[in-house]
């Protein structure tokens, strides 16, 4: 007893509540560890005694008064009180014994009668607890609630939190099912508690207590089955709030008005018992008018949906109030403006719809649903033929019709009719538009509804099975058709817009589907209506070969492109369509002549085919069949073979005749025309590869494994054109293509063995053919589609097939056909192709010392004459193949000496061209660019060998007093530039911080040898250093060669200064470094502004130098510097002149903004004169830069 | 400035899409459906790993004779034109309407005159002229000479000093166009206007919106 009365005082004199709790759990461990001995209890129950008696001593003498005294004494009862009830919290559930439960029940119920002023919060809570209990009984929870109840008025005096922890005890009672039927059975049909609680919280303003409230009405409405009365008051309590908002405080509490909302609509929806009060009311609301806000307006509407869509026994609780709902919204969407309001409105008419078709297990009577549409049908047909509301009375009509399939069936029929009918006589182009939408949205609902069939009840499919269709099959011929015919020829700009939805609905009428009686889906459209379709479309496409450029004047392509997306989505279910459409441009483009081609005729063709390949290989088609004809068994991928088979055989459109050089007009743009057959395949195969992508996921494309057989060995056992059998009339049976459905991620093998096998019919065919067809363009884009292939085989599938020898043989391994004839050079792209996409493990076997890979890159014949893209070529392989390698242990090079061998063979190479051997500059300048790449590749994967190898010797050569060393120097830039072809895409072995490690290789010693010593026998050397450090730190992000920005600035000014001694460069080099430093400067202005601080007389002096010099009349130029770097184009545009002045007036426009006045100032007015003469500049592209500039220093002073 | 005190209240607005511009004269290239992958399938250059600056040895064929697309359109050297003038005022704002010049038809292509014509100026540092002749939206506005000042301004800050500005309002345009035809040729007044602070600020607004 003691024990319990110090913790009771304790409790009542501590302050902070985790002393409190401790307290309350010490009294619960008490009481457990007696297991609730009733002397225990007593004893804990009447540790607060003191607090009490002297409470009701003088409530009765002071409450009576109104005197506020006693405060003190309230709050020590209220801790007091609180003792107990904590304890109840903190103890076992399971402790209290039915009869203690009951007494203590009773003696917190008191409170509520007694103590308003201190006793309600505790015992609110310890009520709760109570409540909670597991020997609570049922009856108790009956004496609870009335108990409660007795608070009457003071119950708003009471705290938010007192109240909340009421209406929780409440709800948890209510939602209780012995309490429920208890209450129930005690209070009979009136209800009366339900009256008496109304009153009670009528006045709830606080938004977290509101929610419960809410709650609690929903439960008392659903599962109290409250007489009319009852339900009206209920009904008015809530509706009081409706709608619900929210001040925004600024302690936000975690709810939101959106929360309100919901609870609200909730009570509204929680019953059909009030129906007939909640529709009137809202109708009642939103028929306000104008005084209605867009916001309010979509809460009612919500509202009224959630109640359609809740509300059970649709025959009583919906249908009385269908028409009236009908005839206030219709005006909503008829002639409204706010999309979310009319997006509301319509979901509440699908609600009605969806409503009165009945459940997925149970449909209602039909004519409850067609009552309705007719309603709607009534009220819209007139506004269909009248423009102005032709869209929004189509709008109401198809939401109603195609909210599900019952209504689909029921009423499209007389819908179609309908529109057919206005279609005949249209009002207007728009009208015709207007209404070909309506049609078209029809035909795509059905889609979905077709789509969608088995997520409803199973009458539906049976619906679907005996649909009336002839409005369906008659629109073709009856409505599209017509109307096409009349405006093909009136090309204005309603016309287009007519007919972009005439070609958009043909595309949706092909799609269409039905559903046979055996339960199989076909085609709606017979094959005979199908191929119509495609051959009308067909002709958008072809317009542009098939008429002269006279004749096809207009720019605007929308109609083409409508045509093109439309026929994509047509064949995708009509699969025949595309050889059709295929066979069809294949006559068309052969009826021409392709040896001298103009230029609109190329432009024709290459659009024409861009189309064909996007229109088979951008989606992957489905399996239906069609109707009165046979569609082929068709495989996913057969659109594909369609297109590498049409094109491979017009390919070549002409060939030029061996005797036609290259520059010769007729000829190239001949090659154009082939070139453009070759880009339409390497279309498909993107196209193809982008639709696997969006099909299957992404993993499946990587993670897919290749089998343990060699394609390229399968592919010997096929016949040379079986690409073209495969496309013949027996098609796809042939056994050697699985047939695939489209949803089978095989397919995206299948289309890399079929990629693989035309790709090795092109090399076959190429590698043996005559170099005027098979030129550059058309190489380089054979290469890209190889890369495209290979790049996706796994390393295996790389390796089992061969690929890394085959690069070099080109398919061509045992027939002896290639032996006879030389490669030549151009032939090395076809080697690029191969090795771009192959992987490093891949290539292994081609590293052997002495083999393959090292004869390759140690090869320095067959070059051609000099400058030849041959060496380009070369360079690019070799950057590859050193790229891709790995030695040492378990490889097949064991001692890693091959790659050692090639680099110090190039290394070699441009020590004997930069010492001793007068070389001829043009060989020297092809060796040198294969030098630097070759050593690029290894410098990305950081191979230490160029260390030892290249750098001493590319130290020493630019050092050298030849004058081949300048060239070395400058293009030192390869080694770090950015390379596509070393891209992780490759599968190139790129390091991370490549570049850093370069730099610091190749760089960082160079820097103390490039200052200036004054000495004039070092100035050449110099020169030479900053030359090449400017090449290479000019292609580095400005973060590598952040710490050396104070030696390097002092390079780049020196370089811009006025006297400039270029010993050791000739003056072209000098201005292409000069172009250098500049951009340099500019990224290290943007990157630390900071760092020129100190130098910007030196920087702006040095550029305005540069500017003046680089807009001397270029003409001025020293010719003959030109001889071995690039040579102005255009109209003697020295481009190296124009990009200098534009990098100095970028680097002066910089200034400005990374600077604070007082340090311009000086400059201010030397430079504004210099900008404005800069921006007559005669390059239009230096003036805009100029006059931001000058914008900048504008500001300035 | 209140809204009843607006000179023209109600002006026609063109579109800017409707302005001229230079990329009009160009030949568009197709975007259809089809063109997601152009770049790779149809690209300027045979040689798509072209190498560095430094060594890309020779013109690629097709820059030969190959009509003006394939070229590096950038760095043409091409005299300042009418189009480029008015591409300099147009977006100059109107400082009543939330529109520029442009917009409003203020500033008309063919209202604007240089000579020599760009054809004929051979040396860059010659003197040139350019006469912009500017029509108010109505001819009673009381701006117009406002509107005449910032176009000045907006040319002298942005040609070189080689050219001289003459702004003027178009014949008949204007009720007291001698007037303020008068008010913009005379150096001494327009220099004055130019100190007036309450005016610059309208003229630095009327600019803000130049690129």
């Amino acid at each position: 007893m003691a024990t319990f009365k110090d913790w009771a005082l304790q409790y009542v004199l501590a302050d902070e509540e985790p002393v409190q709790r401790e307290l309350a759990q010490k009294a619960a461990r008490e009481i457990e560890s007696s297991r609730a001995s009733s002397t225990v209890v007593g004893n804990w129950a009447a540790s607060i005694q003191q607090w009490l008696t002297t409470a009701h001593a003088k409530d009765s003498d002071q409450m009576d008064e109104g005197e506020d005294g006693g405060s003190g004494d309230i709050i020590a009862r209220a801790k007091a009180l609180g003792f107990l009830a904590d304890t109840l919290q903190a103890l076992d559930k399971n402790m209290l014994r039915a009869d203690q439960v009951v007494r203590l029940a009773g003696f917190f119920g008191a409170m509520f009668s007694y103590d308003h002023k201190a006793g309600i919060t505790a015992s609110a809570k310890a009520l709760r607890q109570l409540y909670s209990m597991k020997n609570f009984k049922p009856d108790v929870g009956v004496q609870m609630v009335d108990a409660v109840l007795m608070i009457k008025e003071d119950f708003r005096l009471q705290t938010p939190v007192t109240r909340l922890e009421i209406y929780e005890l409440f709800l948890g009672l209510f939602q209780d099912q012995a309490v429920s039927s208890l209450l129930q059975h005690k209070y009979g049909s009136s209800q009366g508690f339900i009256v008496d609680l109304l009153r009670l919280c009528q006045n709830e303003r606080d938004p977290r207590n509101l929610l419960v409230w809410f709650k609690i009405l929903g439960v008392l409405l659903a599962d109290y089955a409250p007489s009319a009365d009852v339900t009206e008051e209920i009904f008015k309590t809530f509706s009081a709030y409706f709608p619900i908002s929210l001040k925004s405080s600024a302690t936000p509490i975690g709810i939101t008005a959106e929360d309100l909302k919901s609870a609200v609509r909730a009570c509204f929806a929680a019953h059909q018992r009030v129906a007939p009060l909640a529709f009137p009311y809202l109708m009642q609301k939103l028929d306000q008018g104008d005084a209605v806000t867009v916001a309010v307006k979509v809460d009612i509407l919500r509202t009224i949906k959630a109640c359609l869509d809740e509300y059970d026994h649709p025959q009583n609780s919906v249908v009385p109030f269908v028409e009236k709902i009908w005839n206030s919204l219709k005006y909503e969407v008829r002639n409204g403006e706010v999309k979310e309001t009319i997006d509301a409105t319509l979901d509440v008419l699908r609600a009605i719809a969806n409503k009165l078709d009945g459940t997925k297990s149970q449909k209602l009577d039909v004519s409850l649903l067609k009552s309705y549409i007719d309603i709607v049908f009534k009220d819209c047909r007139d506004d269909l033929s009248n423009p102005t509301y032709t869209k929004q009375a189509g709008l109401l009509l198809m939401t109603v019709i195609t909210a599900n399939i019952r209504a689909y069936t029921l009423e499209s029929g007389g819908f179609v009719e309908c529109i057919r009918q206005n279609l005949r006589q249209p009002k207007s182009p728009s009208h015709t538009r207007d209404l070909l939408l309506l049609l078209n949205s029809a035909l795509k609902s059905r889609l979905d509804l077709v789509r969608n069939r088995k997520e409803g009840h199973p009458e539906d499919e049976e619906l679907l099975r005996t649909e009336p269709r002839a409005h369906l099959d008659a629109l073709f011929h009856e409505v599209y058709l017509p109307i096409w015919v009349k405006k093909a020829n009136e090309p204005d700009a309603d016309t287009v817009d007519v007919l972009k939805k005439v070609t958009q609905g043909l595309a949706l009428l092909v799609s269409q589907r039905v559903l046979q009686p055996d339960g199989a889906l076909s085609l709606l459209c017979s094959g005979t209506t199908c191929s119509e379709i495609c051959s009308l479309l067909t002709q958008s496409l072809i317009k542009g070969l098939a008429l002269s450029s006279n004749d096809n004047i207009t720019d605007d392509t929308v109609l083409e492109d409508e045509a093109v997306l439309a026929l994509r989505t047509v064949v995708m279910s009509y699969t025949d369509g595309y050889i059709e459409i295929a066979s069809r441009a294949k006559a068309e483009i052969q009826k021409r002549q392709w040896s001298n081609p103009s230029r609109y005729s190329l432009n024709a063709l290459k659009d024409l085919l861009s189309r064909l390949a996007f229109i088979g290989c951008s989606e992957i088609p489905s399996r239906v069949s069609v109707e009165g004809k046979s569609q082929k068994t068709l495989s996913a991928l057969q659109h594909l073979v369609t297109l590498i088979a049409t094109l491979l055989n017009i390919f070549p459109l002409s060939s030029p005749s061996g005797s036609a050089r290259f520059a010769d007009h007729s000829a190239r743009e001949s090659s154009l025309a082939n070139a453009h057959v070759i880009s339409a395949l390497h279309g498909g195969m993107l196209h193809f590869r982008d639709a696997c992508a969006s099909r299957y996921q992404k993993e499946v494309l990587v993670a897919y494994s290749g089998s343990d057989r060699s394609w390229i060995e399968e592919f010997s056992g096929l016949p040379f054109n079986w690409l073209q059998q495969l496309q013949g009339p027996d098609g796809l049976r042939d056994e050697t293509i699985e047939l695939l459905r489209e949803d089978d991620p095989e397919v995206y093998r299948q289309y890399l063995r079929l990629g693989l096998f035309t790709v090795r019919y092109i090399y076959r065919k190429a590698a043996s053919g005559s170099q005027t067809l098979w030129n550059e363009r058309i190489l380089a884009q054979v290469a890209n589609i190889t890369a495209l292939v290979v790049r996706a085989l796994d390393e295996k599938l790389q390796i089992t097939c061969d690929l890394a020898h085959e690069a070099f043989r080109f398919f061509h391994a045992g027939d002896g056909s290639l032996e006879q004839k030389p490669t030549k050079p151009l032939t090395e792209l076809l080697t690029l192709g191969i090795l771009e996409g192959l992987r490093p493990g891949a290539l292994a076997d081609l590293y052997i010392p002495g083999g393959a890979a090292e004869a390759f890159l140690c090869n320095t014949a067959d070059l051609g004459p000099f400058p030849s893209r041959a060496s380009e070529i070369r360079a690019a392989i070799g950057a590859i193949l050193v790229n891709k390698y790995k030695g040492g242990p378990s490889t097949c090079d064991p001692e890693s000496q091959t790659i050692k061998k090639v680099l110090g063979f190039w290394a070699n190479q441009i020590k004997v061209a930069t010492s001793s051997v007068d070389i001829d500059i043009n060989t020297f300048e092809a060796y040198n660019s294969i030098a630097m790449y070759i050593f690029a590749g290894a410098i990305a994967r950081q191979d230490k060998s160029v260390v030892q190898e290249a750098v001493p010797v590319l130290h020493e050569a630019i050092a050298s007093g030849h004058h081949n060393g300048e060239l070395v120097a400058r293009s030192m830039g390869i080694l770090v530039k950015d390379n596509n072809l070393l891209s992780e895409e490759n599968h190139a072995v790129v390091k991370r911080l490549y570049k850093q490690w370069a730099y610091s290789q190749l760089v960082r010693p160079l820097y103390k040898l490039a200052l200036p010593t004054g000495k004039e026998a070092d100035v050449w050397a110099t020169n030479r250093y900053t030359a090449a450090i400017l090449a290479v730190v000019s292609n580095c992000p400005f973060k590598v060669y952040e710490e050396d920005v104070e030696v390097l600035t002092r390079l780049l000014i020196a370089t811009l200064g006025g006297n400039r001694i270029t010993a050791g460069l000739s003056k072209q080099a000098a201005r292409m470094q000069v172009a250098s430093a500049l951009e340099i400067l500019v990224q290290i202005l943007a990157n630390e502004p900071e760092s020129l601080k100190g130098h910007l007389k030196a920087v702006i002096g040095g550029a305005m130098n540069v500017h003046q010099e680089a807009s001397l009349d270029t003409r001025e130029v020293d010719e003959s510097s030109f001889k071995y770097t690039i040579k102005p184009t255009g109209a003697g545009a020295d481009l190296y002149a124009v990009s200098c002045r534009k990098l100095t007036l970028q680097l002066l426009g910089l200034i400005p903004s990374k600077f604070e006045e007082r340090h311009l100032l000086p400059y201010a007015l030397q430079l504004k004169r210099m900008l404005a003469t800069a921006s007559g500049d005669p390059v239009r592209e230096v003036r805009k830069v100029a006059l931001l500039a000058r914008g900048g220093w504008a500001k300035v002073g | 400035m209140q809204k009843s005190d607006l000179d023209n209240a109600n002006p026609t607005i063109f579109d800017v899409s409707q302005l001229p511009s230079r990329s009009q004269k160009k030949r568009s290239v197709r975007q259809g459906p089809d063109s997601k992958y152009d770049s790779i399938l149809f690209p300027k250059h045979a040689w798509p790993w072209a190498g560095s600056k430094t060594t890309s040895t020779w013109p690629s064929d097709e820059e030969d004779d190959d009509g003006d697309d394939l070229r590096d359109d950038n760095f043409v050297e091409e005299p300042i034109d009418q189009q480029e003038i008015y591409d300099l005022i147009s977006t100059i704002s109107d400082p009543e309407h939330p529109h520029t010049l442009g917009q409003l038809n203020v500033v008309r292509l063919p209202d604007i005159h240089l000579s020599p014509s760009p054809a004929e100026r051979s040396d860059p540092k010659c003197l040139s002229t350019v006469l912009v002749e500017l029509t108010p939206t109505i001819n009673h506005c009381s701006l117009a000479t406002v509107i005449g000042l910032a176009v000045r301004a907006r040319l002298e800050q942005a040609l070189p000093p080689s050219y001289r500005v003459d702004v003027r309002m178009k014949d008949g345009s204007h009720a007291q166009d001698d007037q303020v035809n008068k008010q913009l040729a005379d150096k001494e007044r327009v220099a004055a206007a130019l100190e007036n602070d309450t005016l610059r600020g309208i003229l630095e607004k009327m600019l803000e919106t130049c690129a």
